[in-house]
């Protein structure tokens, strides 16, 4: 009798040690969802090709914790409702273990419901307006906090005081446009000007007078999308010539490779990444980027967002010693210690918003479209979260603010 | 049960045999049965492709047999589902019952249709520029919603939220024994089944009384049917506030499925998505357009699935081809064409039956 | 001072933007009963048409007639194999131009990627009473009113126009009476097509090039077509001059929101006023 007890205690250890085992081969599934098609996939198919770039080199490397990476990737085609679709598909069906979609805040808004109710993390990785406190989301994209003070107290100081603003007519450019008036009023500024544009609008005529007639000292120009960037193309033709300070120009949309110079002449823009950015990491990062596709015509932020994410999540498997649970990767966070060194520079997860503090660059734009990068600063922390009230390490809200929904002191 | 086959069989619709019924009956078996035997991937797959149908049997109503091309299904679409949004937001946690705000979107839908279906259709416009007035007024709603992301705009506790949308709407919910019974996942299913199997059903009763029959007289000519001495816009009017409060149950549903709403589901291109499917499928007959819209939807996931960036244009390709060689819609050609078969094979066997001519027999 | 001539420039502005973006839809939608879909993406043809050959060295208004060209060919093309199934069945038209439309972007956007680098508006800007502004765009103005005289020449006093016209009011007389008339559609489909790709072409400095840049004209078109009514001379020119007073007027007072909402809330009254747009308004004033 006893032999057998043993045996089966034997048969039993047995048992418990295989699934260890047969995790070690199973792929880590990686869910994208990026416009391939649609209004603005111009912009976001450098996305899907940074990921793509990010699985192979780390797939070539072996893998995350010795597991393979398996990419899942469906084309929602700017459509709220299949992101809705497809991030169920890939969570019932495909079964993936970590998110990354969406490029507009509402297809991210769409998404988060669906995400919250699981255990998946879920990477945000674009820019955007800020004020996600959720504990199942990571935001790496660049923040307005990042990006405007860095960017105004500089303008104000060489151009002048009196700004005006033109801003997309939606959630991102009213809140960028309430950031601006903050920033420049709290520097001693006054805004002279401030015009909200429909999603869609491409005649600037009248909204050109306007400035002209307002007679700023430079201009905020928060525009968003294709039809909206023809202001650039515009105003010049009006003769409207005067500097131009933008968080989201350049290095998203590279309006400097599609508009005939001068158009983007004398603007200054503050963002975490330009394809102009030199350093070793940047330079190599740009290499192997044009040897996979070479017919890229520009390296924006969101390609090289997209692509650092994926290394993001890698370190933070690799700290949580190869658990893809989320609970365990939030411990990792809380820890203040997830950083990468990623193509812009370092970045690290802040505990209390997991959001990413960013190497800012700015750069400006001469006469013949040259990018010359001006200045940089290292690790501007994304605090504005923390600063009201949102702490992931305490509580979960799943909400966003914004500067006038502000959380309830807790 | 005699009585109810009378009630939803007539001129207006395909199907009325025992083969029609039968192969209805086993579909309906089967859409019950199957959430036991597929994964839960598909069972809401299944209910969400079925959201969008009760929009599309509204504007078969609205356009198929009442002859009234609406643009403006999207419309109420997106006033149902921030219907949905605002009541659940607002009185949902009390009272457990987000099911009653489902309702009330409802209502408040059907009264909007009302409205605009008031000063449209006793406005005199009629035809194609019923159309256009319809998609002026959608898209003037969706341009309008699109710009209120301020603070300022909320009813209540509920931000209207611009472009990005409304969030943090509870799901649909009833109180239960021990809590809440969520309509989620395989519940969610049921009710959505159960929701469409009574409106197709009441629809084709409506279709099929007199009401529906002055509708088509209406829809094939409108003065013939006034000289004849019917009120044609009270018709119209009713078709239209019933065929929109069904668009708006497509978005109530849509909105408490993913606790979310914008305004993108009511501009283009969305508004023209109801058009194309009903075009496709087959617009003047309830059964085409139920059966035809949840294939279209079908095989539009599909194509994305495998092809990407490609689906697109399949998808293009196939709106054409659909349009070239079936105008009246594919599902619409295969129930004429099987009609005819059936005629021809009755007329066959009759033709082997018929006793000899009188003149033979006199031998 | 400033004020008014800034205004009567937006005014000017905004009507050239609606004739040019209008003319091609009116002609088709006038003449066959179609409500092309496609519309937005025959200026698309125009506008890469331009950019690319002005890329490739043409003299920019060379690229600007190859676009319309190119867009007419197309369109004939386009015409003679699908839409000519469709005449007078403006939903299946919808349909069928819808799925075209679908094609066309995404092949755009396959074939061209993100686009080549725009042409640059030319002839620069002129300084006036305070302001200053865009010469080009009064080009523009210039060109629209142009077009309307060419249609107007073309339609009244060539062959060509005659049968037009004459197909337009009733098509089985007029092939009875020998026009070719099915040679007519498939021209003045092309001359639509054209035409949307010349407001492509010429649009095109002014914009960024894209594969959606068709999609910015659609909302102005579409509104001027309906409140124009079916003929582009007698419907299209007054609907524009309206059009682009409410919009322009709108825009200066209360920002860009409520120049588009003004232009679709425009339209819901005009069809409840006049039904048959500026077209049925005109004509029953001239018999």
């Amino acid at each position: 009798m006893r032999p057998s007890v043993r045996m089966l205690l034997a048969t039993a250890a047995m048992f418990t040690a295989l699934p260890a085992a047969a995790d070690d081969s199973d792929p880590i599934k990686i869910g994208l969802l990026e416009d391939q098609s649609g209004e603005i996939a111009i912009t976001t198919l450098p996305k899907v090709r940074g990921t793509q770039l990010a699985v192979e080199e780390i797939n070539a490397a072996g893998g995350i914790a010795g597991r393979q990476l398996e990419l899942i990737a469906y084309d929602p085609q700017f459509d709220n409702a299949k992101f809705q679709e497809f991030t169920r598909r890939l969570i019932d069906s495909d079964e993936i273990d970590v998110l990354f979609a969406g490029a507009t805040s509402a297809s991210r808004e769409a998404v988060r419901p669906i995400i919250d109710r699981t255990d998946i993390p879920y990477f945000y990785t674009n820019q955007y307006e800020g004020g996600v406190c959720d504990g199942n989301m990571i935001g790496t994209g660049g923040l307005p906090e990042q990006q405007f003070s860095t960017l105004i107290p500089w303008m104000m100081e060489k151009y002048g005081k009196r700004v005006y603003t033109i801003a997309a007519d939606y959630n991102f450019g009213q809140i960028s446009a309430e950031w601006t008036r903050k920033l420049v009023e709290d520097n001693g500024g006054e805004i002279v000007g401030e015009e909200m544009i429909p999603l869609g609008v491409s005649q600037f005529g009248q909204t050109i007078q306007n400035i002209q007639q307002a007679k700023p000292d430079w201009l905020m120009t928060l525009v968003v999308g294709n039809s909206q960037a023809s202001f650039y193309e515009q105003a010049p033709a009006a003769g409207l010539k005067i500097p131009m300070g933008s968080s989201i120009t350049i290095g998203l949309g590279f309006e400097h490779k599609r508009f005939k110079p001068p158009a983007m002449e004398n603007m200054h823009v503050a963002m975490n990444w330009f394809e102009e950015v030199s350093s070793p990491e940047a330079d190599a990062f740009k290499e192997r980027w044009r040897a996979k596709f070479p017919e890229e015509t520009y390296i924006n932020d969101m390609g090289q967002n997209a692509y650092a994410a994926v290394y993001l999540y890698k370190k933070l498997v690799e700290m949580a010693d190869g658990s893809t649970e989320l609970a365990d990767l939030r411990e990792q966070i809380a820890t203040g210690q997830a950083c990468i060194d990623a193509p812009e520079g370092q970045i690290c997860i802040d505990p209390k918003s997991q959001h990413v503090s960013h190497r800012m660059w700015q750069v400006s734009v001469d006469a013949e479209h040259n990018v010359t990068v001006e200045r940089s600063w290292d690790k501007v922390e994304p605090y504005w979260l923390g600063e009201v009230g949102c702490d992931l390490t305490q509580y979960d809200p799943k909400d966003q603010y914004t500067p006038s929904y502000l959380p309830e002191p807790q | 049960m005699k009585e109810l086959l009378s009630l939803v069989n007539g001129p207006q619709t395909f199907g009325a045999g025992r083969t029609f019924w039968s192969i209805a009956g086993l579909l309906l078996l089967a859409a019950l049965v199957f959430p036991f035997f597929a994964s839960n991937y598909t069972v809401g797959n299944v209910a969400y492709f079925a959201v969008w149908i009760f929009m599309a049997l509204g504007l078969s109503l609205i356009w198929g047999y009442g002859g009234m091309l609406s643009f403006g299904q999207t419309a109420f679409f997106g006033l149902a589902g921030y219907g949905y949004g605002v009541i659940a937001i607002n009185f949902g946690q009390q009272s457990n019952l987000t099911l009653v705000a489902l309702l009330l979107a409802l209502v408040v839908a059907g009264l909007l249709a009302l409205l605009i279906g008031y000063f449209m259709i006793y406005g005199r416009i009629t035809g194609v520029f019923v159309g256009i007035v319809t998609l002026s007024l959608t898209l003037t709603l969706a341009t309008f919603v699109n710009q209120t992301a301020g603070a300022e705009w909320r009813i209540g506790r509920a931000r209207l939220n611009g472009y990005n949308g409304m969030t943090r709407i509870p799901p649909l919910s009833i109180p239960w024994v021990d809590g809440k019974l969520y309509f989620e996942g395989t519940a969610f299913y049921f009710l959505v089944l159960a929701l469409l199997v009574l409106t197709y059903l009441g629809l084709r009763i409506l279709v099929n009384s007199r009401f529906g029959n002055v509708l088509v007289a209406i829809r094939e000519n409108p003065d013939r049917a006034e000289l004849l001495g019917y009120d044609i816009r009270r018709y119209q009017l009713i078709a239209f506030v019933i065929g929109s409060t069904l668009a708006g149950l497509s978005g109530a549903l849509y909105t408490a499925w993913g606790q979310f709403i914008a305004p993108a589901s009511m501009a283009l291109p969305a508004a023209a998505m109801p058009i194309i499917w009903v075009a496709v499928g087959g617009r003047k007959d309830l059964t085409a357009t139920l059966i035809g819209t949840f294939l279209v939807l079908w095989l539009f996931q599909s194509l994305i699935v495998v092809s990407q960036q490609y689906a697109l244009i399949f998808i293009g390709a196939l709106l054409l081809v659909t349009i070239l060689f079936t105008p009246g819609g594919y599902l619409v050609w295969l129930f004429e064409h099987w009609q005819r078969l059936v005629e021809r094979r009755r007329e066959r066997t009759a033709v082997t039956t018929a006793p000899a001519p009188v003149g033979s027999a006199a031998e | 001072m400033l004020q008014t001539i800034s205004y009567l420039y937006q005014v000017a502005d905004v009507f050239a933007f609606l004739v040019l973006a209008a003319a091609g839809l009116a002609i088709i939608f006038g003449m066959m009963g179609i409500i092309n879909m496609a519309h937005g993406e025959f200026i698309a043809v125009g506008a890469y048409v331009t950019t690319y050959s002005y890329q490739a060295g043409a003299p920019l208004i060379v690229g600007m007639l190859l676009g319309a060209v190119v867009a007419g060919l197309f369109g004939v093309v386009i015409e003679r194999t699908i839409v000519r199934r469709f005449y007078h069945r403006p939903i299946d038209s919808l349909v069928a131009t819808w799925g075209i439309s679908l094609m066309m972007t995404q092949g755009a956007l396959l074939l061209f990627g993100s686009g080549a680098p725009g042409v640059g508006t030319p002839f620069g800007s002129v300084a006036f009473a305070g302001g200053s502004f865009s010469v080009y765009r009064l080009v523009l103005v210039v060109v629209a009113v142009l077009m309307l005289a060419g249609l107007y020449l073309v339609f009244m006093k060539t062959r060509f126009g005659v049968h037009a016209r004459a197909t337009m009011q009733n098509a089985a007389m007029a092939r009875s009476l020998g026009v070719p008339v099915d040679r007519i559609y498939a021209a003045t489909f092309g001359l639509g097509a054209a035409l949307a790709g010349l407001a492509g072409g010429l649009y095109a400095p002014t914009m960024t090039l894209s594969p959606m840049i068709g999609s910015s004209f659609v909302i102005e078109a579409f509104v001027t077509v309906v409140a124009g009514g079916a003929d582009v001379l007698v419907g299209t020119p007054p609907a524009a001059i309206a059009l682009a007073v409410i919009k322009a007027t709108a825009t200066a007072f209360w920002g860009q929101v409520y120049g588009v909402m003004g232009l679709l809330v425009a339209v819901c009254l005009v069809v409840r006023i006049l039904p048959e747009g500026f077209t049925g308004w005109m004509t029953r004033r001239r018999a």
